[in-house]
């Protein structure tokens, strides 16, 4: 007899929620938006049952817990089973009420002040300090930790809101699309949600017409308009004629979500994917069939060359390419292909507008400009697409820093610590500067990858798709509003190591609290020491911003955006 | 090395200026003393400010590199001032011959951690290998364990002792600890050549499974050649502070002193 096996995603071996019982999904199949499901057009390897088993679980709210928090990312998206919650529309809530770390530059004098409160034993933290402030309901369920507000009637009183219960669908579009959040949701009443990883989002909407209607509809209506309007190249755009590109954009993502957890396994291994591994999403020479528009992740552009394909640059959110070919074939010229292969570097999210949108709304913009005078052949508007034609006389030589920059996904960073090691005399003081405006410990570690003479320390880069925040529990990790880094907010932190496990560069680092006397503090429960997440906030409240660059007495050491460097020659310009 | 000269150029220009003054002062009968006496203490003091500049990185005093360009040039000019002050090169009388030994040093090795902290990172950078300086004990030692393990390894699997006894000889003091230090100091080649001619050496007694342990322990004596250059270069780059920074506090001390002993001469 054959026994015939069908392999399950392997992610179903660790699934998303440990307690789903087969009563739960019993349970479940009869929600009513579920029900509508077609179940039958799953494939077997995949089925309904088995995304409900494996890629969902069921999460429970106090009155009061928040669920999702404007500003985080998250991987998954919530369907309300019972129990009523709230959405808060603009404003929003401030950054403490949601658990944020407030940040407030210091004055001369508290700056000074650190020269005799730091006290001589390192990580020292006023424990009391987590006692009152935080708002933070802790579960030892992994992921149930809730921040919450402490008076619902106020927030409901100072702020507009607007109400969801039983089968609302939230959190999909940035799921999907790996954008922050941009409401915060809290419940009302005790409830009990839904929550879906976005690998088992992706399957419904991959396999249910449903579903993938309702997302997609979403999708234009919530976020693709007001992007597109966003961009330069739709700028000019408003009312029917944006909603028409927003019909006709087609969207798609590729690459995996979680690259960054494959990233560091293969690190390890020294057996970083190459270029060949990656999806390709433009294919050299190709007839283009519209502009490609990056709208959150990276994707490398590169071209062939001897035997391999060299890179020439990336292109980051917001960025795009093929205007211009299409633009010359619409001129009349015949046989213009692609000149790159663009492919996604992880995890990428990329808008189609087709050729014929293109043509009707930007080419005629772009026509009637010229009329006006403006020289339409600067493509003034493509705002890389310039500097990917730039990149093509570069020596293989001069390509190859900025090809290791996106090899080892360095790109990703908009504060990275780029050192110079021609000049660095390995003094540490910028060490040491560290370590006296942060506990008496340093966030990094002067020590990373070097190419030539280029070091990119370990110190956290504030990325641009910063995956360490996704899944914190608390939303202690965040992107703080003002200034864009990211940083995290030690009273909420739970030390539940999600980020520092995610964080593709290992540039979080887990330390155990100490008390006055430089005596670890234990958890009262389990007797452990307790622990924080901890790394470079950019001296967010320092004065002299980073100390480490402000304390080099050899300028050895920059925070660098990768996306302004130019590389030379002598060394990186352009910041 | 051309900003150091840009550093003593500046510093001349200074001390042009400095001594212009001190001799239109001269010249109206006053004490030209004074005024490069009291720039020469002003400059000590700036040159020494840069200690407390370094204890107060949270403070917004101009970032480090800053201070380093003035101590940089503020140290030539000391230099200068220094001559134009004593007037000779050895000036007479005990405490003041003190003072200039000290100040000497002070300059001399400072002069000389300059020049390193120009010359050594590039040097460093070009062995192609980075280390953290506390970490490299650890470093040799896991290294010296991997070198005799693979000995006795290769006894055990091929019977025979040539490699052992070679390395009992002579690798094995490579591996003991930092070798070739001053040699790399000074930029030198000797610790590259010896480990070539240790491996090479014993190549042709070997046979073919042998062979490839000798391969294997050349591998690892080249990565302990190039950390062992970076120990050098590293040890003489944090050291040498040692002797310039005490030397600058000694100095400082009999300068005040000296200054009130002329105070209360003069009043
Ligand atoms: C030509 C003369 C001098 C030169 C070229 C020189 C050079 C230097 C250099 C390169 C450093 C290390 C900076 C760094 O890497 O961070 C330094 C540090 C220092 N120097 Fe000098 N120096 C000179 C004279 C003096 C004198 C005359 C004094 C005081 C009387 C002095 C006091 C200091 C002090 C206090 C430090 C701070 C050391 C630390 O805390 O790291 N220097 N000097
Ligand atoms: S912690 Fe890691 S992933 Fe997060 S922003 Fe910093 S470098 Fe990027
Ligand atoms: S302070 Fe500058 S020179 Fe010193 S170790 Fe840090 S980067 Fe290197």
């Amino acid at each position: 007899m054959t026994i015939t096996t069908q392999s399950r995603p392997q992610r179903w071996d660790q699934p998303f929620g440990s307690e789903m019982t087969d009563a739960d999904v019993e349970r479940l199949l009869g929600v009513p938006e579920i029900q509508a499901i077609e179940a039958d057009k799953f494939p077997s390897r995949i089925s309904l049952e088995g995304i409900l088993r494996n890629d969902a679980r069921i999460m429970k709210y106090k009155a009061g817990d928040i669920v999702i928090r404007e500003g985080d990312y998250g991987n998954s998206a919530f369907l309300v089973l019972n129990g009523s919650l709230r959405v808060v529309l603009a404003p929003g809530l401030p950054g403490e009420m949601l658990g944020r770390r407030k940040i407030q530059k210091k004055n001369i004098w508290q700056a000074l002040k650190q020269l005799w409160t730091q006290k001589t034993s390192p990580e020292f933290r006023d424990i009391q300090r987590y006692d009152h402030k935080s708002g933070l309901r802790e579960s030892a369920v992994p992921g149930s930790s809730h921040v919450f507000l402490q008076d619902v009637p106020a927030v409901l009183d100072s702020n507009k809101t607007a109400v969801l219960e039983g089968g609302a669908l939230f959190g999909e579009l940035a799921a999907l699309g790996r954008t922050p959040r941009t409401s915060t949701i809290f419940a009302e009443t005790d409830s009990e949600l839904l929550e879906i990883r976005w690998q088992g989002l992706r399957e419904l909407r991959k396999y249910d017409q449903g579903w993938r209607r309702l997302i997609d509809q979403r999708y234009r209506q919530n976020a693709l308009k007001a992007h597109l309007g966003a961009t330069s190249i739709f700028s000019h755009l408003d009312g029917d004629d944006l909603q028409e590109v927003a019909d006709n954009t087609l969207f798609e993502t590729y690459g995996t979500f979680d690259w960054h957890l494959s990233y560091k396994k293969l690190q390890g291994q020294d057996r970083i994917e190459g270029v060949k591994d990656e999806p390709e999403i433009f294919q050299q020479g190709a007839y283009p069939d519209g502009v490609l528009m990056v709208r959150a992740g990276f994707a490398r552009v590169s071209v062939e060359r001897g035997n391999g394909r060299q890179t020439i640059t990336y292109l980051g959110a917001g960025e795009f390419y093929g205007a211009d070919e299409i633009y010359r074939s619409w001129k009349g010229e015949l046989d213009v292909g692609l000149k790159v292969t663009i492919s996604a570097l992880g995890y990428v999210e990329v808008l189609r507008v087709p050729s014929k949108t293109i043509e009707k709304h930007l080419f005629a913009y772009w026509e009637s400009e010229r009329q006006g005078g403006t020289r339409v052949g600067e493509m003034k508007s493509e705002k890389r697409s310039g500097r990917i034609h730039d990149f093509f006389d570069q020596t293989l030589a001069e390509g190859a820093l900025q090809e290791w920059a996106v090899q080892e996904r360095f790109v990703n960073g908009t504060q990275a610590m780029l050192i110079n090691l021609d000049k660095c005399v390995r003094c540490d003081d910028c060490v040491r500067a560290c370590a006296s405006t942060h506990d008496g410990n340093p966030r990094f570690v002067r020590h990373g990858k070097t190419f030539q003479n280029w070091m990119v320390a370990n110190a956290c880069m504030h990325c641009a798709d910063p995956v360490c925040m996704i899944g914190c529990p608390t939303g202690a990790i965040h992107r703080s509003l003002s200034g864009g880094m990211v940083i995290i907010n030690d009273d909420t932190c739970i030390g539940c190591e999600t980020c520092a496990n995610s964080c593709p560069y290992s540039n979080i680092r887990m330390v155990s609290i100490n008390d006055e006397n430089g005596q670890h503090i234990l958890d009262p429960q389990n007797h452990k020491p307790i622990v924080k997440a901890t790394k470079c906030d950019l001296c967010a409240d320092q004065i002299t911003g980073p100390a480490c660059a402000f304390a080099c007495p050899h300028e050895a050491l920059k925070r660098v955006d990768f996306r302004d460097v130019t590389w030379t020659g002598e060394g990186v310009g352009g910041q | 090395m051309k900003r150091v000269w840009g550093y003593i150029a500046t510093a001349s220009l200074f001390f042009v200026l400095i001594w212009g003054w001190t001799l239109q002062v001269d010249s109206s009968l006053n004490y030209p003393e004074f005024i490069s006496g009291g720039a020469l203490f002003f400059v000590i003091l700036v040159l020494c400010m840069f200690n407390v500049r370094k204890r107060l990185p949270f403070l917004p005093l101009w970032p480090a590199h800053k201070w380093f360009l003035l101590h940089s040039v503020s140290g030539f000019l000391a230099l200068f001032l220094f001559w134009l002050h004593a007037d000779v090169l050895w000036p007479k009388g005990l405490y003041v011959q003190i003072l200039a030994v000290l100040f000497y040093g002070t300059t001399l090795s400072g002069v000389l951690g300059l020049i390193m902290e120009k010359i050594y990172p590039n040097l460093l950078t070009r062995v192609g290998l980075e280390c953290i300086y506390e970490r490299i004990p650890r470093d040799l030692a896991d290294i010296r364990n991997k070198a005799e393990n693979l000995v006795l390894e290769c006894t055990e699997k091929t019977g025979s002792d040539t490699l052992a006894q070679h390395y009992f000889e002579t690798l094995g003091w490579f591996f003991q600890r930092p070798r070739f230090i001053i040699n790399n100091i000074f930029g030198g080649q000797n610790a590259q050549t010896w480990v070539m001619q240790q491996c090479s050496v014993l190549e042709r007694f070997l046979n073919e499974a042998e062979r490839d342990y000798l391969d294997q322990i050349c591998v690892l004596a080249e990565t302990k050649r190039k950390i062992d250059f970076h120990y050098s270069l590293q040890t003489m780059l944090k050291k040498w502070l040692l002797v310039h920074v005490p030397l600058a506090a000694a100095v400082m001390a009999m300068v005040i002193w000296h200054i009130i002993v002329i105070q209360v001469f003069f009043i």
